[in-house]
């Protein structure tokens, strides 16, 4: 991008000041910037939970709190992290921010939608925080029947329906970026020629629009049955409450795709950068992202082995889950190739992204463990469950959201950050990371099951090891929010292209202007063309 | 018109199959009942569809969006049942 | 008929005009899943239940039910001629053909009404802790039919009364927007309408006509 000579370009930041320039915004950079805040207001909230929740088990006996309250805890940490942080994380803040730059456009096609969906978050979330005021809900994220539906005295149908609105925000980003990247790319901006953000972008809106409609539909048949005595999951009429578990995985493991998609794409932005290399295999890459959308529809049957569904249904279920880990594997190779011989620089974003390589594919193999029908059987509802999906939620997710915040901060904010402190919270939230969630492993092998907070002393070792490594994970994602906060007044500015990174939106300047782009522009080939000209021999 | 007059035996159209599904359910035919009802169902929602909405007008994704969720629902009623 | 676009991403009002309409079929293709597995609950407590759900059936209205179907087709049709009015760029017409819809749409909720306070004055309610009584081989199999019955028609109108809803705020705005505006949002809103009548035109064998 050219230098202006004289007084510093106009930006979307500096454009419009004021409360109602904000939240009456239907830029899709300051709509990311209202869902960024949100965001983090409920991950530190969530992560209150988590730390109440290690503090509570460091000791055997259940001495902190009650049963009951040990009950709306982690059901309170679930519902929270899984659908008010990591379904909108990514999506709703780094994609919003640079899906219309990554394919050249102005904005989103539906700007006012993109707007709504925001308010609806706000209000859906709201909801359900009055609940967990109010004294919270006891039955776990999962809602299961008939505890949620005949004998929870809790608040369920506040927490469900607030789940529920929260659903259509969700519903309404996917159809967004939909239509966007049908509608919306620059010219000579093939399929092909996206970079795999985009892709993944793309992936993940699939499975918003498919599945979040079948979640909404198990949650108001509960919030019916509790307040309208609509009772269809009720044992005693003939209903069958293992249908209510069919309707909630068929888009609770779907939405796991939704959580991991979008990390995906983030790192595969990252990693040919800091190798100076394309991304190996961008079409496998491309087309897998695809095929994890698709074939993660297929496997919900691998949360329900041990439920009383028959064993043949049981088996298909177990079948599909190993196909739908190849389409991850491939990845991995590709993200593991694309390092080969390249020029390796340790960034933060690099530091992030490889930590989610190792995190990520460790947490995925105790995923085949899982998907064996006699394994899960002994494994079932227990902490080694907890270890694998928070490898991947966590380890996997959450430090590619850092990856891709650290990565495009520059960008969207037009400052650089302290590398020598974002290196230091890498590092420590990897070791943090380890240390909290490689115990609950061995702790779900030995037999600790899930949900329960007072256990035997012969697993006290472990828990008190994952607890002091809960202590370290906190400080590791405490340390981003100073540094990167502090950047915001006090770091240097930054360039239009800091990382010499290729993609449209390192074409512009940093922050963007308003409209993103001055002329719309051209692109003539594939992504990822590194190592760059003046990259040298 | 033309238009006017699609639109109109899509109405009679819709109208008669109305009729056909309530007759049909004075006459036993056993367990084909339902599936005769399913299919004359399904029959007024592609008139409704090509006709009222105009799917083959909207262009090729329109159709995709029918043909994927028809797929997800055959999923989803398939292998709950299964189970 | 070109005309500006509403907005900020798009520079070609075409393009816009298929993104909208694009965007409002994958809308409704995520309320055909919500729909979907509703009836999946439904279909599943019916297998368990055959007996049970075909004397249930028996005792709606069927009068009523087909009375019900004819009005929400015919609300249709009405709906389709709004959109033809308006590319034809008769507005005045239009918005009569709209506001047509919409009181057929009202109607089928009075029909409904109608319905429901029969069944709840015989006993057939089994909602908001209302007496359920039913003689018959199945009262439990029964029980579970009305209560689907009343879920499911129940998520019906709230969508019918989201669809009168949008109608009225097209019609509000009508005067004031420009061809290619009420184009648009006759389109979407019509697309919307359709399939609620789509969902209706499922429904109505699935709990009417379920034979003994």
């Amino acid at each position: 991008m050219s230098e202006r000579i004289g007084a510093v370009p106009a930006t979307y930041m500096g454009e419009g000041s004021g409360p109602r320039a904000w939240l009456l915004t239907t830029d899709h950079k300051r709509v990311a910037w209202l869902y960024l805040v949100a965001l983090t207001v409920f991950f530190f909230l969530g992560g209150a939970m988590a730390v109440l929740i290690r503090v509570e088990l460091a000791t055997p006996a259940g001495d902190l709190v009650s049963d009951d309250a040990y009950d709306r805890l982690f059901s309170i940490h679930g519902i929270i992290m899984v659908w008010f942080f990591l379904v909108p994380s990514i999506p709703a803040t780094l994609g919003n921010f640079l899906l219309p730059l990554m394919i050249g456009a102005r904005d989103l096609a539906f700007p006012r939608l993109n707007l709504a969906s925001w308010y609806v978050f706000i209000f859906g979330s709201g909801f359900t925080l009055y609940s967990v005021i109010a004294g919270g809900v006891d039955t776990g994220w999962t809602f299961y029947t008939p505890f949620s539906t005949m004998f929870s005295n809790s608040y369920v149908s506040a927490a469900a329906f607030g789940v529920f609105i929260v659903g259509f925000s969700t519903i309404m980003t996917g159809i967004n970026f939909i239509v966007t990247v049908h509608k919306l790319r620059a010219p000579g901006l093939t399929w092909f020629r996206l970079p795999i953000f985009v892709w993944t972008m793309y992936a993940t809106a699939l499975v918003m629009v498919l599945a979040t409609p079948v979640l909404a539909a198990s949650l108001i048949l509960i919030v019916l049955e509790r307040v309208f005595g609509i009772g269809v999951f009720d044992p005693g009429l003939g209903g069958d409450p293992l249908l209510f578990q069919h309707l909630f995985w068929f888009y609770s493991h779907p939405a796991v795709y939704i959580m991991i998609l979008p990390g995906m794409g983030v790192v595969s932005e990252i990693l040919p950068c800091f190798s100076r290399r394309p991304l190996f295999g961008y079409t496998a890459v491309a087309l897998s992202s695809m095929a994890i959308a698709i074939f993660g529809f297929l496997v919900w049957g691998h949360h329900m082995f041990v439920s009383g569904q028959s064993a043949y249904a049981g088996l298909v279920f177990s079948f599909l889950s190993y196909c739908v880990a190849i389409p991850s594997a491939i990845k991995v190779f590709n993200w593991s190739l694309t390092l080969r011989k390249g020029e390796i620089a340790f960034e933060t974003s690099m530091l992030y992204a490889l930590g989610f390589l190792g995190l990520f594919t460790f947490g995925g193999l105790a995923g085949l463990f899982l998907a064996a029908l006699a394994v899960d059987v002994h494994v079932h509802d227990t902490y080694f469950v907890v270890a694998h999906f928070h490898y991947i939620m966590v380890g996997g997710m959450v430090t590619a959201f850092m990856a891709g915040i650290h990565f495009w901060w520059p960008k969207i904010t037009g400052r650089m950050y302290s590398e020598t402190w974002g290196r230091i919270a890498a590092i420590v939230t990897f070791l943090g990371f380890n240390l909290t969630f490689f115990p609950q492993y061995v702790l779900g092998f030995l037999g600790m099951p899930r949900r329960y907070h007072a256990y035997p002393p012969e697993f006290a070792f472990w828990h008190i090891l994952s607890s002091a490594g809960a202590v370290v994970l906190a400080l590791g994602y405490l340390m981003p929010l100073f540094s990167l906060g502090w950047s915001l007044f006090r770091g240097p500015r930054a360039p239009d292209n800091p990382w010499r990174a290729t993609g449209l939106e390192w074409k512009t300047t940093s922050p963007p202007p308003p409209h993103n782009f001055d002329e719309t522009p051209v692109v003539d080939g594939p992504p990822y063309r590194y190592p760059l000209a003046e990259d040298g021999a | 018109m033309n238009e006017v007059r699609r639109l109109a035996a899509a109405y009679v159209g819709l109208l008669a199959l109305l009729a056909l599904t309530v007759a049909s359910a004075f006459v036993d035919l056993g367990g084909f009942n339902s599936a005769a009802n399913l299919a004359i169902a399904a029959a007024k929602a592609a008139l409704i569809a090509v006709l009222f909405m105009q799917l083959p007008r909207q262009g090729v994704l329109p159709r995709l969006v029918v043909v994927a969720v028809a797929l997800w629902l055959a999923i989803l009623f398939a292998l709950t049942l299964a189970g | 008929m070109s005309g500006a676009v509403e907005s900020e991403a798009f520079r070609d009002a075409e393009r816009e005009r298929q993104a909208d309409a694009f965007g409002m079929w994958i809308f409704i293709g995520s309320e055909a899943m919500l729909f979907g597995a509703v009836m999946l609950v439904y279909l599943t407590a019916r297998m368990a239940h055959p007996e049970g759900f075909g004397e249930a059936s028996s005792r709606l209205s069927l009068l009523l039910g087909t009375v019900n179907t004819a009005v929400l087709i015919t609300s249709s049709l009405a709906m389709a001629l709004a959109d033809l009015l308006v590319k034809l760029g008769r507005r005045r017409a239009a918005a009569w053909a709209l506001a047509a819809t919409a009181l057929l749409g009202l109607a089928f909720l009075a029909v409904k009404g109608v319905e429901y306070a029969d069944e709840v004055r015989e006993g057939l309610a089994p909602v908001l802790g209302l007496p359920f009584a039913f003689e018959g081989a199945d009262p439990r199999g029964a029980q579970l039919f009305f209560e689907l019955y009343f879920a499911s028609t129940g998520l019906h109108a709230a969508h019918l009364i989201g669809g009168l809803a949008a109608i009225a705020t097209v019609l509000a705005t009508w005067r004031r927007s420009t061809d290619a505006a009420c184009l648009r949002r006759t389109r979407a809103v019509g697309l919307y309408w359709h399939f609620v009548d789509i969902v209706w035109v499922f429904l109505f064998p699935l709990l009417y006509l379920v034979h003994r």
